[in-house]
């Protein structure tokens, strides 16, 4: 199977890191089901132009994290996903997220009552946006 | 650690005009390990060392571990697959099929059906004479050969030269396609940037007959990094691995580094915000690693 990964080169962000990344939240998500069985990784390797050695480290980090299991001499599958790590994954992105943009308006020093109002207006124009074009 | 399958000690070179050496290296089983350097470096010796058609003067060169001080057996010559830069007179009378039956006596496993599928694949015409052929069309022919023995250790000298650019995005694939199993490894020479992004694990570089060290592509490519910082340059000289850096407005620094992961991790701490980042290309990193600048990570 093809993996929908997307590198950007310019990302500050390491190789391995953008694909891990990527991988992780393809499967705890659901959209590569448990029991898939993934690319070699000389062919993940292939397909994205980068060496093996970064990939292997992808597969061995998400190995040790219970999300893929390899059994020598047929590949390298997915695991068995829990709610409870699907939840926990939710949560952890979204506290990744607001953290960051609470760290820019740190950095472009907004006060703490600023950014609540900030973060307040965009709350209700998202969360509102479809009952109002009902 | 995975297995070495050459480890190269002390070799030294002495020729006329120029030398070789000392040379220590290893080299993994199982990558694609890219030669690079400027014209003139060492880098077709190096791969005529590697298969003992060249006797360095010094120093030793193992195959697993063994030495082999009286020439390579032929079953380990059998192994490896080699496609010269300067293709050989011998023969050039010959026609396609002719050559392919005279090499195919020394490789007890030749594999003709693996040869036809790849002549035409490439379109090479069979009938021709080597010496009547484009140069295109004779490299073809030669990446072909090597590749039928199915051979565990392919040195490739400039294979892409004269190719079309189908052509060469056919010699990519078939590369990457013999590295499936996981047990060949491949030593290639070459100046084409978008050759060593595409196929290679590891990057050694060679200067004025000496290696400069190898280096993980990837870990090259993370590492060295423009970016550009809020406040003035006072800071950035006491970052790890600054190799330049301008002061392009009064409030804003760019500066160029070979470790971008650890510039990032101390910038952050220090509440320093990057704006933006942009990998150095290839041919830059090579340019400042030949000046002197030495990337994280190297292995000399």
């Amino acid at each position: 199977m093809r993996i929908p990964i997307q590198i950007n080169e310019h990302s500050p962000e390491p190789l391995y890191h953008q694909i891990e990344t990527q991988l992780r939240s393809l499967i705890i998500s659901g959209q590569i089901q448990e029991g898939t069985l993934l690319p070699s990784i000389r062919e993940l390797a292939n397909s994205l132009n980068c060496s093996v050695i970064t990939i292997r480290r992808v597969y061995q980090d998400l190995e040790n994290e219970g999300l893929l299991r390899t059994r020598q001499g047929t590949g390298t599958f997915v695991a068995g996903v829990g709610e409870q790590m699907r939840e926990k994954f939710k949560r952890d992105t979204v506290v990744e997220a607001l953290t960051t943009a609470v760290e820019t308006g740190l950095s472009l020093h907004l006060s703490e009552d600023e950014l609540k109002t900030i973060f307040m207006e965009i709350v209700q124009q998202k969360y509102n946006q479809p009952k109002e074009r009902k | 650690m995975e297995p070495k399958l050459i480890e190269m000690r002390n070799i030294m070179k002495r020729r006329r005009t120029k030398s070789i050496g000392p040379l220590n290296l290893s080299i993994p089983e199982g990558y694609i390990i890219a030669l690079v350097g400027p014209n003139g470096s060492g880098k077709t010796t190096i791969l005529n060392m590697i298969m003992q058609t060249v006797i360095p003067d010094e120093g030793e060169i193992s195959w697993r571990g063994n030495v082999y001080s009286k020439g390579l057996p032929l079953k380990l010559r059998q192994q490896i697959g080699y496609v010269p830069e300067q293709l050989n007179n011998e023969e050039k009378h010959m026609t396609v099929d002719g050559a392919a039956a005279f090499r195919s006596l020394w490789y007890d496993n030749w594999d003709g059906y693996y040869f036809d599928e790849l002549l035409s694949k490439f379109g090479v015409p069979r009938g021709t004479k080597l010496y009547k052929m484009s140069k295109g069309e004779r490299r073809k022919f030669e990446i072909a050969a090597a590749l039928a023995p199915r051979p565990k250790l392919l040195l490739l000298d400039e294979p892409s030269s004269g190719l079309d650019p189908f052509a060469w995005k056919l010699m990519i694939d078939q590369l990457r396609d013999c590295l499936k199993d996981g047990n060949t490894t491949i030593v290639l020479s070459t100046h084409i940037v978008e050759e060593i992004r595409r196929l290679a694990d590891y990057l050694i570089l060679v200067h004025h007959g000496k290696f400069l060290g190898m280096v993980e592509k990837d870990g090259l490519l993370d590492n060295w990094k423009e970016c550009w910082v809020t406040g003035d340059g006072s800071m950035i000289g006491e970052l790890p691995g600054i190799v330049s850096w301008r002061q392009e407005t009064a409030a804003t620094t760019s500066f160029i580094t070979t470790e971008c992961l650890e510039v990032e991790t101390i910038l952050q701490s220090a509440g320093v915000l990057i704006h933006q980042t942009r990998s150095l290309e290839l041919d830059e990193v090579l340019n400042l690693w030949i000046q002197g600048n030495k990337p994280a990570g190297v292995q000399e």
